[in-house]
């Protein structure tokens, strides 16, 4: 059994790799990114980053998880529909930074962790980056939404 | 009792905008905290809003000794997206762009290296050694530190004759192996100021999944050169260095193990490169909708650009670059403990951090 198959037989999944221009990506389906992240740990592969879309209008963001397995690259997408998810800082201490840079860009929320001062900037809003919001919703109205300064 | 000594942002023993806070128990580090982003410049946000030119001129900037390997990384996405492969002479001369690279980076590693170790001749000789480095960079490129040389699709330059080139190479390799090898690895002042210190245990490397040199001296057997061949690398013979210490004695012996496999590389490269073209020609380029994800083994250890493009579009939807740096330097916490404070600076300049890379 290849380890790519060792990792689908772990996380139970029917879902088939599938190799795209150099990444093999896995269809995550109703797996959560902690039942990953341990499996991850399981087979030994390393945690590279984490690469965070947003998604048209307010449909949430997409964001990518990136693991290395021998030389492999991996990929697995996770949709956000909301402005939170999972942490993995406490089965992945490799994610501890990129967490808290996503935060801040996007400003999404990793549950389960407790976030040190920000990382890229001083201040107390996140969301300052990359984050986009449609125009006919301001920042302020947004439900649950933090500050986000444009 | 304990007290935090802060460490930069403009520390004059760093010069670089960074922040370590260090707790400290008389002279030695309990702990440290580590704060980035004094000189955050949004170069991903900027990158939506730059054209297939521009983004890869853009990208030449965010690290100023790994400039070629940045435009490589994104190249090679952009390329999976428009469905290009550079051509093999190209190919060829995107090794030797990025060996020299690897090289011009190792050896002004040494040189600060020495400079925080209080050995300022060994300063002073790896940093004439460097400008020769740049001059084959110059001789190949026309530049000295952005090089301008990739593009979509190939090279921008070709190397008239590499054959030239290969006299170059082998005077750097002398003087590698005349004086900064053996001064390094066997003079009691680098052993003194090295062994034993700042320690990143196997287990620890694993966990913070460093990657690149700092990967290597722990005893993690990476690289993507073998690993996950790119451009000409898998016609290449090389070896990958490995120390099992993890101390900064064991970064300093991989460095200098890598400068010779580069050399060897080099020669190679030089010696074998096919004819023919430098790169696909036109100057329009169409690209597909989605994501493109490539990978780099620079000087430092891994680079990985996550590049999204809508089809139609003149610029990327989203760049993400995850910088070596990036991953390396949160291991510094774990190697500095324990440490005398007056190592720090060493142990931290031991990883090769680069903050404009971090702070991309």
């Amino acid at each position: 059994m290849t380890a790519l198959e060792t990792i689908r037989e772990k996380l139970g999944t029917v879902e088939p790799w599938v190799e795209n221009r150099g990444t093999h990506w896995l269809n995550p389906g109703s797996l959560s990114v902690r039942q990953v992240a341990t499996v991850m740990n399981q087979v030994h592969a390393r945690f590279i980053t984490i690469t965070a879309y947003q998604l048209p209008g307010s449909e949430g963001f997409r964001l990518e998880y990136h693991w290395d397995l021998d030389g492999r690259l991996l990929g697995l997408p996770f949709v956000i529909a909301g402005n939170s998810t999972e942490s993995i800082f406490d089965l992945c201490e490799a994610a501890d930074w990129i967490e808290r840079e996503v935060h801040e860009e996007y400003s999404i929320d990793f549950t389960g962790r407790e976030y040190e001062p920000l990382l890229l900037r001083k201040g107390d809003k996140s969301g300052v980056n990359l984050r986009e919001e449609p125009a006919a919703k301001p920042a302020a109205a947004a439900p649950g939404q933090k500050e986000v300064a444009k | 009792m304990s007290y935090k000594i802060p460490m930069g942002p403009y520390h004059p023993g760093l010069e670089e905008p960074y922040k370590l806070d260090m707790i400290c128990e008389g002279e030695t580090v309990q702990d440290a905290e580590l704060h980035i982003g004094f000189n955050f410049r949004g170069i991903e946000h900027l990158a939506e809003t730059r054209n297939y030119y521009q983004v890869i001129a853009l990208m030449e900037r965010v690290c100023g000794i790994c400039s070629f390997i940045h435009t490589l990384t994104l190249c090679q996405a952009m390329e999976k997206l428009a469905g290009l492969e550079a051509p093999p002479r190209a190919q060829y001369i995107r090794v030797v762009m990025a060996e020299l690279e690897r090289l011009h980076s190792h050896v002004l590693w040494a040189g600060i290296a020495a400079k925080l170790m209080g050995f300022k001749t060994m300063f002073m000789t790896c940093f004439a050694l460097r400008e020769k480095v740049m001059d084959v960079l110059q001789a190949i490129s026309g530049n000295r530190v952005n090089y301008s040389m990739n593009r979509i699709g190939g090279v921008n330059r070709d190397v008239e004759d590499p054959l030239a080139l290969v006299g170059m190479v082998e005077d750097l390799e002398r003087e590698m192996m005349r004086t900064v090898i053996p001064i390094f690895t066997t003079s009691s002042t680098a052993r003194s100021r090295c062994a034993g210190i700042g320690v990143l245990t196997h287990e620890k490397a694993i966990s913070c999944a460093v990657v690149g040199p700092t990967a290597r001296a722990s005893g993690i057997n990476q690289d993507l050169r073998r690993d996950a061949p790119y451009a000409a690398y898998a016609e290449m013979k090389f070896e990958v260095p490995l120390e099992q210490a993890g101390d900064v004695r064991a970064r300093l012996f991989v460095r200098a193990l890598e400068i010779m496999e580069s050399c060897r590389i080099l020669r190679q490269a030089l010696t074998s490169m096919p004819p023919g073209e430098v790169s696909m020609g036109g100057d329009k380029f169409a690209f597909v909708t989605g994501t493109a994800t490539s990978r780099v083994e620079a000087p430092r250890g891994e680079v990985m650009y996550s590049v999204s493009w809508k089809e139609g579009s003149r610029n990327p939807a989203r760049v993400h670059v995850r910088t070596p740096t990036y991953a390396n330097m949160p291991a510094v916490r774990w190697m500095v403990r324990g440490a005398r404070l007056a190592d720090t600076p060493l142990i931290q300049a031991s990883i090769d951090p680069c903050y404009s890379c971090t702070d991309r």
